[in-house]
């Protein structure tokens, strides 16, 4: 076999690996790159409470506006000796739940990040209290 | 792209095949024999009748899967050829083994989907640490089913029965199933994972509790490293660990905990373990000890060298001169035969495969898929990581196969199963 047809083939082999790749590539850049990518950013409708040692599994529903805290008079009372007496508030805006914390002791976390300003709940969105840990639903 | 035309792309993998062995065999003088259609009829068996299996059961799965790995399995398969016809026969006949056990998988599933893999993740955690632990029974007792050591590494079982032998790597398949324990465990408790708890400092660290899993994995992946004495492997296990709890939880802590207890147990790992200092030495300095340790890393840059842009031709160089060619070094027999033009185009693929297998994960609604996909497509990048890296003298060698390419029946097996779980991922996503 001449050494410069061994050669040549070499190139055509590199080349036709080179084309098939590029025909994949062209179909999965269009796949990958663009369309929309599902988020889980769907406006929350109620907040349940899924970890507490007397409250678990209790369900909250929040029409206008609702105030959690330890205090009697809260809304809705969190027995959770780290809550403050009025710790949280859960407004219904805009079809969703926004959440403001009222300058708690201890903070709200929501998906392990303390809240500041006011945030927007989204479904499978994880509220934290103290100890008591509730899911937007 | 339509399954039409991934299936003439998969036609078209098999003409690269059998154009890549019918160029050994002019490289050689030996003219074309039956092993260039042979090459071609098998490669067309084997993702044919993936293809089919998938058109049949999975139709709505991905069409860029099949001829991503397709591509790979030519290239592998010419390479493994080149250096070794024995070895490439058996090869042929791993390719139809790892096909069958493919569509059985896919045929296993048509109805019930991934749903037994998310119920029953107990026997998956406890089939996958016994895997993990089976290349530990004895070499030497009289039960058909044996311990193996082979390059220092125990991590194969041997199957003896009269004539006939069997080796496998069980840790092979360990790591999809702990992937598939992993992503349904932690789908279930990804809310109360992300969650915070205990202060330390102006830190706050997720309850101990929910650190066990963690740290199951760290122990699981350090008997690997101490008993079997393998270093690729247990890296593996342990950064899909991390990984998938990072995916699941989105909290940095795993990842900077997982880096200081790996570099801790890398650290305890080169005090102990001779082994291990001599792939950190041959790693440094592979010329310092030649004719020895480093002989094989420095083969293998001579290799990638003589190679240069466009490589020596299939069958004209010598990659058969570096140890272990055909299944831990096959990248650098691609890196002399096809040159610097087959080494990126082979990387390119992989980066393809891997891209392709997070675009399911990113598209999947349901978090177990979404978990399961970015599991298996990041170990499946991580391993090729590693080996090509190791191979090109970038980090130390551990050795592990370059996935589709490697000879090896264990590793050919969980790729193609690994494929068929991608490809119902995606399937039932979009059905």
């Amino acid at each position: 076999m001449p050494a410069l047809l061994l050669t040549l083939l070499k190139f055509i082999f590199v080349a036709f690996v080179y084309l098939f790749v590029w025909q994949v590539a062209r179909a999965v850049g269009s796949h990958v790159g663009t369309g929309e990518i599902t988020r889980r950013s769907k406006p929350g409708n109620q907040v349940v409470i899924i970890k507490s040692e007397t409250q678990a599994g209790q369900n909250i529903a929040v029409r206008d506006a609702v105030v959690l805290g330890r205090s009697a008079e809260a809304d809705i009372v969190l027995e959770d000796p780290y809550a403050s007496e009025f710790h949280m508030r859960l407004v219904r805006q805009d079809g969703g739940i926004v959440l403001h914390d009222l300058g708690s002791t201890n903070g709200t976390y929501v998906n392990g990040r303390r809240v500041g300003s006011p945030i927007t709940l989204s479904q499978g969105d994880a509220i934290q209290v103290g100890k008591t840990i509730m899911e937007v639903r | 792209m339509t399954r039409n035309a991934e299936a003439a792309l998969l036609v078209g993998a098999a003409s690269v095949a059998a154009f890549g062995v019918a160029l050994v065999n002019l490289a050689r003088g030996d003219g074309l024999d039956a092993q260039v259609a042979l090459t071609f009829v098998v490669m067309i068996a084997s993702f044919g009748g993936l293809h089919l299996a998938i058109r049949q059961w999975s139709p709505e799965a991905s069409t860029y899967l099949l001829p991503l790995a397709a591509i790979l399995t030519a290239i592998g398969f010419v390479e493994v050829y080149r250096l070794d016809r024995g070895l490439a026969s058996l090869q042929r006949w791993w390719l139809l083994i790892a096909t069958a056990l493919a569509v059985s998988l896919l045929l296993a599933m048509r109805r019930t989907g991934l749903a037994p893999l998310r119920r029953y993740r107990y026997v998956f955690l406890l089939s996958g640490l016994l895997l993990l632990l089976l290349p530990l029974l004895p070499t030497d007792w009289s039960f058909p089913l044996r311990g193996f050591e082979q390059n220092g590494s125990r991590l194969w079982i041997r199957f003896q029965a009269g004539p006939l032998r069997l080796q496998f790597q069980p840790g092979e398949i360990a790591k999809l199933v702990l992937a598939a324990f992993l992503a349904s465990y932690l789908s279930e408790r990804q809310a109360v994972l992300g969650v915070q708890t205990r202060p330390l400092g102006r830190y706050r660290l997720p309850e101990l509790r929910q650190l066990a899993p963690l740290v199951i994995a760290w122990a699981a992946s350090f008997v690997v490293l101490i008993y079997q004495r393998d270093l690729g492997a247990s890296l593996l296990l342990f950064a899909l660990f991390i990984a998938m709890l990072y995916a699941a939880t989105g909290r940095g802590i795993y990842l900077t905990t997982g880096g200081l207890l790996f570099g801790a147990g890398g650290v305890a790992a080169w005090l102990s373990f001779p082994h291990v200092q001599r792939r950190v030495s041959a790693w440094l300095d592979p010329f310092g000890d030649y004719a020895d340790t480093g002989y094989q890393i420095a083969q293998s840059l001579f290799a990638f060298g003589s190679g240069s842009l466009s490589g020596s031709g299939l069958g004209l160089g010598a990659p058969d001169r570096i140890p272990n060619a055909a299944t831990d070094f096959i990248f650098a027999a691609v890196g002399e035969e096809l040159g610097l033009a087959g080494s990126v185009a082979v990387i390119a693929t992989f980066a393809l495969l891997v891209a392709v297998g997070f675009g399911i994960s990113l598209r999947s609604r349901d978090t177990f898929r979404k978990l399961l996909a970015g599991g298996l497509a990041f170990v499946l990048g991580l391993q090729t990581f590693l080996i090509i890296a190791g191979v090109m003298r970038l980090l130390p060698l551990t050795g592990i196969t370059l996935p589709f390419m490697s000879y090896g029946g264990s590793s050919l097996v969980a790729n193609f199963l690994l494929l068929a779980l991608l490809a119902r991922i995606s399937h039932e996503e979009r059905a």
